[in-house]
């Protein structure tokens, strides 16, 4: 016998601890996440979890793990010299967070992202400004193509620590029906 | 430190004319390094980017790449090239998440000029891009237009 399978079987074997957690399994009740498709009335405002501080680290992996090549993003002096007065954080990590920060509420128990309109970035963000992110219910939509799942459209903003305003984009995503379950 | 020498000088608002299609060099294969990181970073909280063993029991099969990185990648593929001597990215629309990605996956991205304006700056112009990503297949996996601020050649190449 290979001793390689022989370890593992034995680790693999049941313990008092698989035991354990099979009584506790039964006594669990599942801590739900996310919101149906039901679940989220048209016209509805919600502040989203959370928060981010943008640090500097987190824009500098984004920008060139995404290959993302323009030196405001890394190069702090040529920044400056173009007006700047820090590193500037990549626009496409702060769309991205605002996004983040609003899918426990909107997206969760989604299907597919579809697409996003209108981004507009409304203001330049620095190493250590802190978003917060809000979304509109703007519009919902059953779709031929999904029995399981609608289309909604949410109207997403983030606002930094002076309450101003510094992204807003409409994303549409599917989104499960809570019967399904 | 000279301005000018940091970036290429083929890539300035004079550069660009309306109707051109860029191939843009490099690919790049989409790794849990990026999808994972990146999804988890911004705080993305749905379990199907980084949840593996749920994701065997969905008709994917697999864990899917969040549509946020593969619209960081195609876009950043191609801003080298389109964005380089950017001076402010402005916006985005029409973006378009077209079929799944998977790790494994390579993206490619390509670029149109869609329209050139001048701006309220002297020393930039706006330029919209249409910018399309693919895989390994030529499939399309994104479209989208992006607007950008840039430099003028005439105001900074020799800064």
């Amino acid at each position: 016998m290979d001793p390689g399978q022989h370890r593992r079987g034995n680790f693999r074997g049941m313990t008092t601890g698989d035991s354990t957690i099979a009584e506790v399994l039964s006594r669990a009740k599942p801590w739900k996440k996310g919101r149906f498709y039901e679940e989220q009335p048209d016209g509805e405002e919600r502040t989203h979890h959370w928060g981010r501080t943008f640090t500097e680290t987190d824009s500098i992996l984004f920008s060139t793990l995404t290959l993302s090549f323009n030196p405001i993003y890394t190069n702090r002096e040529y920044a400056r010299q173009l007006g700047y007065r820090d590193l500037v954080i990549n626009p496409l990590l702060v769309f991205n967070t605002a996004l983040g920060l609003s899918v426990e509420d909107n997206s969760e128990v989604g299907g597919a992202f579809l697409g996003v309109e209108k981004l507009h970035y409304h203001m330049d963000v620095y190493p250590g400004d802190t978003m917060v992110a809000k979304s509109l219910t703007k519009a919902k939509r059953l779709t031929s193509k999904h029995k399981n799942m609608g289309i909604i459209t949410w109207h997403t903003e983030g606002w930094n620590q002076r309450e101003e305003l510094i992204i807003a984009f409409d994303r549409s995503n599917l989104v499960s029906f809570g019967d399904i379950w | 430190m000279k301005l000018a020498a940091l970036t290429a000088n083929d890539n300035y608002f004079e550069n660009f004319e309306v109707g051109a299609v860029y191939k843009h060099a490099r690919g790049k294969t989409v790794e849990p390094l990026e999808n994972v990181l990146f999804t988890n970073l911004v705080m993305n909280t749905a379990a199907g980017h980084f949840d593996a063993h749920v994701m065997k029991s969905h008709p994917a099969g697999q864990r899917v790449v969040y549509g946020g990185v593969t619209i960081g990648i195609v876009i950043g593929l191609a801003m080298q090239d389109t964005g380089e001597n950017g001076i402010r990215e402005l916006g985005l629309d029409a973006i378009r998440l077209t079929r799944s990605v998977f790790h494994g996956d390579t993206l490619y991205a390509l670029s149109e000029v869609l329209e050139k304006k001048d701006s309220t700056r002297d020393d930039a112009g706006e330029i919209l891009f249409r910018h399309y990503g693919i895989n390994q297949n030529n499939e399309q996996v994104f479209q989208g237009d992006r607007r950008v601020l840039i430099k003028k050649r005439s105001a900074w190449i020799e800064r």
